[in-house]
């Protein structure tokens, strides 16, 4: 967060119990969209509300309450029904958006250029690849090359959808934006070579006190 | 989905190899791996189309020249007499069907069809159900096959909701509950739509008449359902993603020229339900507002001439979108296009420069809680937010991964309590714990609350300056003294009489709203600068340790620190940890005996007495080079 807002984001917060219009229509997710499912999603209290699947609903609540330009990072737990070495109910984002006149592609390049640089040093190889995001368009993933020689995807990016930002009352036409967001486990498991998420979160101070 | 290297090699005329044709797809954003001749395919949620080989040729098609070559039937057909009705257009708003009645069924395949089974090591099923997965892999388009001679009565399409009991082709029972799209006959369901076919109706090595159903279902009606009953199905992967709703003619002679390559065909019959015009969607033409999104300056020629390779039309001054491409409806959508044509890696970056913010107030209080607490030894954990009910207010989980974990929490005591534990457990002797989080409750509304919990218990520090002291309210009450002076802290001494433990240490916690935190703790200035340098993360072996103790008798007191510096930092593939677990000073006689404990432990195999011996020596004989330093009876 400390590396980001040095880039010039802000900080928001924001509630991890959220409602589907904040979590899902405001991103343009479709009612009909999997991520929806009970399979994946967890509700809460009859279905009315859930517990947010992203940060990206942060963002959504700080475009309502700005005006553009504006540059906003949102970190946080989120949850997801999954439970296995490399997934947990509840894992960590940090999501970031920045909204102004003419912001494209080429410059959302430059910025993970530099976010990737300075967590894994100016040396790593990295390339974009061509993804699919409901929330953004065109959308990419980003991976690292390893010291083993393979690739492994470390964030997704794009350009915010225009219904996104119309959704938050921006002026799509005069606005454009740019998006990404990262998983915080996964970033710290590839750069410790830490193979089983759970570790994150057994407290155990034998794993613990490696990381002060 | 698993795609043969030769089944699409075939139809490209330059004949690239399978790492061109790699290279291609990936630039194209279709992720893979290469197993053999054999391309497994990972598509995104948007790209139904591409799950098949036309479907791949299509996308390719911008990079290679292709020639489908694939024939069909041509010649008129007659119309297909069928008592069906569609309750529900608005689920399938179209359908066909093909009857199809051969002389023979035959007994060995030709061309495509049999390379298609031996190339990707599938089961043959029956003649006619075997060309349905042929073309739904040829052409992305699903299809199911009734046998004719056991669809007498009435056919239809409906979507019910009651439950009702279905056997699918291959066996599996299945109760269909809530909302379903199916097709019923005599009022029994025989198939559950876009998902998997029932056994009633279905083909058999013998069927010689076949009725083959082709259509359109809405995603949304198909979405789920195969999670739900727990049914793998190729047809739902393709639905739930929609299909091409302008292919069924093609699709359906196209069946009819597979057949007629392989057996006579005596009787053939076909009608086609369209309940609602497919109207191509348009976007004016507008290669400004895709270089503006991408950042780049290519001509309109350029732009034109890509999408025409994809597939698009061009009319009047707008792209026409094809019917495949039910995901391409604005300019981002199109801007998208362009760049995974020119491949986001060769896109130039340009500068961005974001203008500065200043952070806000509460992360400021917490990470300077959270650096104070570190320098303290204290160590920050994340615990899950489920647990069983421990409050009235605590909000329940509808689905919850774990019955016995429906609740979130609504304190942080006592997970910090289970961690105590859990380390306890594991012979630490100095546990100094805390979390900040948010709390959640449901009194009048859902209530938040962020808050921060800390738990210690054992030594203050296993140093030979805290060593000796334990923790107590005390102790902590003039640690946080030192960070906050004017607030009295509420620190509780939890009873251990309720646990499963024989240790008797104190434990300590303290549970506190951050908003009780003033702006007073910023002039707090870290002794760790963040972010923190960490070597090379250690797994955790599991397998057994065992340790050895070291007594020294330091003379010389101003070697005490080097002695520890020495033992704290060593480092060895076998020493897992090293510890002070007695000290005392003797002033009289101006003494310090000092016990170290080394833990040994492998990561790779159960340790030997000689590799323990021998890193052990290793010790021994570097802390003894330290002047005034002995070992007694050594």
């Amino acid at each position: 967060m400390e590396l980001l807002t040095s880039f010039g984001f802000e900080i928001v917060d924001g509630p991890e119990i959220e409602t589907e219009e904040f979590n899902f229509d405001m991103l343009n997710i479709k009612k009909s969209h999997p991520a929806r499912q009970m399979h994946d999603t967890f509700y809460v209290e009859n279905k009315l509300n859930l517990l947010r699947t992203h940060t990206s609903p942060v963002q959504i609540r700080g475009m309502l309450k700005k005006e553009p330009p504006l540059a906003f990072i949102s970190g946080g737990k989120v949850f997801r029904k999954d439970d296995d070495a490399t997934h947990l109910p509840m894992f960590h984002q940090v999501e970031g958006i920045y909204v102004d006149e003419d912001v494209n592609f080429s410059q959302l390049k430059d910025l993970i250029y530099k976010i990737i640089y300075s967590l894994f040093g100016n040396d790593i190889k990295l390339r974009f690849r061509p993804s699919y995001f409901p929330f953004t368009e065109p959308s990419a993933e980003v991976d690292i090359l390893s010291k083993e020689g393979n690739w492994l995807e470390i964030l997704g990016c794009g350009i915010v959808n225009p219904v996104v930002l119309n959704n938050c009352n921006i002026d799509s036409n005069k606005y454009s934006g740019l998006a990404f967001g990262l998983g915080i486990e996964r970033i710290a498991m590839l750069k410790h070579g830490v193979t089983d998420i759970r570790e994150f979160y057994k407290s155990n101070l034998d794993f613990l006190s490696q990381f002060k | 989905m698993k795609i043969a290297y030769s089944h699409l090699v075939q139809h490209i005329i330059q004949n690239p190899s399978i790492e061109e044709i790699s290279n291609s797809l990936f630039q194209l954003g279709h992720e893979h791996e290469i197993d053999g001749d054999i391309l497994d395919m990972e598509f995104t949620p948007n790209r139904g189309d591409c799950l098949s080989i036309n479907g791949l040729l299509r996308d390719l098609a911008v990079f290679y020249t292709i020639d489908l070559n694939q024939e069909v039937f041509t010649d008129k057909i007659n119309e297909l007499q069928i008592d069906f009705k569609n309750l529900s257009k608005n689920i399938c708003p179209k359908i066909s069907f093909l009857k199809l009645e051969i002389d023979q069924v035959p007994k060995t395949y030709k061309n495509s069809l049999e390379n298609y089974f031996i190339d990707l090591g599938l089961n043959k099923n029956n003649f006619f159900t075997d060309i349905s997965n042929y073309l739904s892999y040829e052409t992305g388009q699903p299809t199911h096959c009734y046998d004719a001679s056991k669809m007498d009565g009435k056919f239809l399409f409906h979507e019910i909701k009651k439950n009702e009991e279905f056997e699918t082709l291959l066996g599996k029972n299945v109760t269909l509950t809530g909302k379903n799209a199916v097709f019923t006959l005599n009022n029994e369901v025989i198939n559950l739509a876009g998902v998997v076919g029932g056994k009633s109706t279905s083909c058999s090595e013998d069927t010689k008449t076949v009725i083959v159903e082709c259509a359109f279902f809405q995603p949304e009606s198909i979405i789920g359902k195969s999670v739900k009953y727990d049914i793998q199905s190729d047809a739902s992967h393709k639905f739930e993603r929609t299909v091409d709703p302008e292919c069924h003619d093609k699709v359906l002679r196209r069946f009819i020229n597979i057949v007629s390559r392989h057996t006579t065909i005596k009787d053939m019959s076909i009608i086609s339900y369209k309940y609602k015009d497919n109207v191509a969607h348009q976007i004016p033409i507008n290669v400004e507002k895709i270089n503006q999104i991408i950042g780049i300056n290519i001509s309109e020629d350029r732009y034109v001439n890509y999408l025409t390779k994809l597939g698009f039309g061009i009319d009047e001054g707008h792209i026409k979108v094809p019917a495949f491409r039910s995901d391409i409806r604005t300019n981002n959508d199109l801007a998208e296009e362009i760049a995974r044509v020119i491949g986001y890696d060769n896109i130039p970056s340009k500068d961005i420069s974001i203008p500065k913010s200043h952070k806000t107030k509460s992360k400021d209080i917490e990470n300077k809680l959270r650096y104070f607490l570190l320098d303290h030894g204290f160590y920050e954990v994340i615990n899950s937010p489920f647990v069983g009910l421990s409050s009235d207010e605590a909000i329940k989980v509808d689905n919850p991964l774990d019955s016995n974990r429906k609740y979130l929490r609504t304190n942080l005591t006592d997970s910090l309590l289970d961690n105590l534990l859990f380390n306890e457990r594991r012979q630490k002797e100095s546990i100094k714990l805390f979390e900040i989080s948010d709390i959640y409750s449901s009194n009048d509304g859902i209530q938040k609350k962020r808050k921060l919990s800390l738990i210690a218990s054992g030594r203050v520090g296993l140093n030979y300056e805290d060593f000796s002291k334990k923790i107590n309210i005390k102790y902590l009450t003039s640690l946080f003294k030192q960070l906050i002076p004017e607030v009295v802290f509420d620190f509780q001494l939890l009873t251990r009489d309720l646990l499963d433990t024989k240790i008797k240490n104190e434990i300590i916690s303290l549970e506190i709203d951050i908003d009780k935190f003033s702006n007073s703790i910023l002039a707090y200035e870290e002794i760790s600068n963040p972010p923190y340098n960490f070597n090379e993360y250690r797994p955790i072996s599991d397998l057994p340790s065992s340790y050895k103790d070291i007594s020294y008798s330091v003379k010389d007191l101003s070697k005490i620190k080097d002695l520890q510096d020495l033992l704290l930092n060593y480092e060895n593939d076998i020493i897992k940890d090293i510890f002070i677990f007695d000290y005392f000073v003797n002033e009289k006689i101006e003494e310090i005996k000092i016990g170290f404990r080394c833990i040994f432990q492998s990561k790779i195999a159960t340790l030997t007495s000689a590799e323990i011996e021998a890193v052990y020596s290793d010790i021994v004989n570097q802390t003894l080079d330290i002047k005034g330093v002995t070992i007694p009876g050594m």
